[in-house]
């Protein structure tokens, strides 16, 4: 196999199928963001620190950027696109606006992915949970506490996934 | 940052992968989880013409405990180590380490071997293409200089790796493989003390598994480590401790193996009555901190100077002692 050749790959995101011929270089934030526009996943250190392009992988979040595209074949990836129905926004979602846990919203996509895969592993997590959780995601805006209660209403409201 | 080009393999068994090592003549770099690999690329420090991933190989995945013994595949996750029973009852070090290590989502897909297979580190070398061609090559990038100690003439990288420290404490062994060939050796041997090149394995070779002897009764361990964000950073400083009691419970003995202290681990056997006096001294950790300080290398190329390092090595080892035993 040559290095300058493409690859076929076939990728399921958000429940959809997709397929890309791509070189194997390609990080899965590089193929999200530019092959197929879905730009809710933020790019920000681009190495593995920041937390701002978590998605979830098989429900468990992983950092794209430090993630090769072509070593998510097989697997189910969910961005921040893949939450809401429609105009409905998933629960999640919702209790960010509600609690004012957004302020510029660049951590927003993978706080919030991140705090899905912990609620549908554990409907009713602790403080220390809920910030062990979301230790990998950064916020710079700081606004750390609305997040927390924010993820903390949606446990009072029992509600996790779809 | 673009990764350069690479070929890309994935062999779906392990005797696939070491014929790809060994025909490959060591020009194929090996991709487990990538946390460390991907970075290192990104940053030009690492070009390689071509990559095998180890993904499709589920014989290198699982924990089992096996005549007193437990096993540990490369492949398996930082995640399914840190749920795992028999680790939280029996190896607390390591279960500590895990927990140390990186942040959650990192967990998710880094991996034992190439936590441990992890590439030195140094504020100088760990940098971007453009940063580093500010000045000239260091001693690890191949040129011949050291920027951390002027007119050093060796590299002072440090070694990272939250597992290790963990595992040599707690008596860890590794197999090794290449086409044809099988080995066992112990978790420090495959450490080379070396900067620039900080392992002793050969191109050729997979690190396959861990084995971890069970403890015996009446020892206990534990893993801590000084960083600036608890959340995400590498260690300046770690202590990974194994500590033996008698009946009483008084300190009989410990080890102590010290990481992010240089190239490699360093492995530090301590007394019971060294240990009962450092334990008593209300400042420091009497004449074990100076002890401790003897083999390391602890220089200004990490985000905290040495002299501060060194100063909080005695501080972390006596909080591991008090972590062990309590």
């Amino acid at each position: 196999m040559n290095k300058s050749q493409k690859q076929l790959i076939s990728l399921k995101i958000n429940g959809q199928e997709y397929e890309f011929a791509i070189h194997p270089n390609r990080t899965l934030l590089e193929v999200l963001r530019e092959d197929l526009m879905l730009t809710g996943t933020k790019e920000g250190c681009d190495d593995g620190v920041c937390g701002t392009c978590t998605v979830l992988l098989n429900g468990a979040p992983i950092r794209s950027c430090l993630y090769l595209a072509i070593e998510a074949q097989g697997k189910e990836v969910t961005t921040i696109e893949g939450l809401a129905e429609g105009e409905k926004l998933h629960p999640i979602q919702q209790a960010f606006i509600e609690h004012g846990a957004i302020q510029c919203g660049y951590c927003s996509p993978g706080m919030i992915l991140t705090s899905k895969a912990l609620l549908d592993s554990n409907s009713m997590p602790t403080e220390h949970d809920i910030k062990l959780a979301i230790s990998g995601n950064f916020c710079r805006c700081t606004g750390y506490n609305k997040i927390v209660t924010a993820i903390k209403a949606c446990c009072q409201n029992a509600v996790g996934g779809h | 940052m673009r990764i350069p080009y690479f070929a890309y393999l994935t062999p779906s068994t392990l005797e696939e992968a070491l014929s790809i090592l060994n025909d490959y003549n060591g020009s194929v770099r090996v991709l487990a989880g990538g946390t460390d690999l991907i970075p290192i690329m990104k940053y030009g420090l690492d070009a390689p013409e071509t990559i095998m991933s180890l993904k499709n190989i589920t014989s290198l995945s699982g924990i089992k405990l096996e005549n007193k013994e437990l096993h540990i595949g490369t492949m398996t996750s930082l995640a399914d180590l840190l749920s795992s029973r028999i680790i939280i009852d029996n190896f607390r070090a390591l279960h500590q380490a895990v927990a140390a290590a990186a942040a959650p989502p990192i967990w998710n897909v880094a991996t034992v071997g190439g936590n441990i297979c992890q590439n030195s580190r140094c504020f100088y070398y760990n940098q971007s293409k453009t940063w580093r061609l500010e000045r000239p090559p260091c001693l690890k990038a191949g040129g011949n200089i050291c920027h951390a100690v002027p007119k050093g003439k060796k590299c002072f990288s440090v070694y990272s790796g939250d597992l290790a420290p963990a595992l040599i404490a707690l008596k860890s062994s590794v197999s090794v493989e290449r086409k044809g060939i099988y080995r066992i050796l112990t978790l420090q041997d495959i450490f080379s003390g070396k900067g620039t090149a900080p392992f002793t394995l050969e191109k050729e070779e997979l690190l396959t598994s861990v084995i971890i002897p069970l403890p015996d009764k009446g020892t206990c361990s534990s893993y801590v480590k000084m960083r600036l964000r608890p959340s995400v950073d590498y260690p300046l400083l770690s202590v990974a401790t194994s500590v033996s009691l008698d009946g009483a419970r008084k300190i009989k003995e410990a080890t102590f193996v010290l990481g992010a202290v240089g190239p490699a681990p360093v492995v530090v056997a301590a007394s019971g009555q060294l240990l009962r006096k450092g334990m008593e001294d209300t400042d420091d950790f009497g004449a074990l901190g100076e002890i401790l300080r003897k083999g390391t290398q602890m220089v200004d190329n990490l985000a905290l100077p040495g002299s501060y390092r060194r100063k909080m090595l005695p501080v972390f080892a006596k909080k591991a002692i008090q972590v062990a035993i309590e």
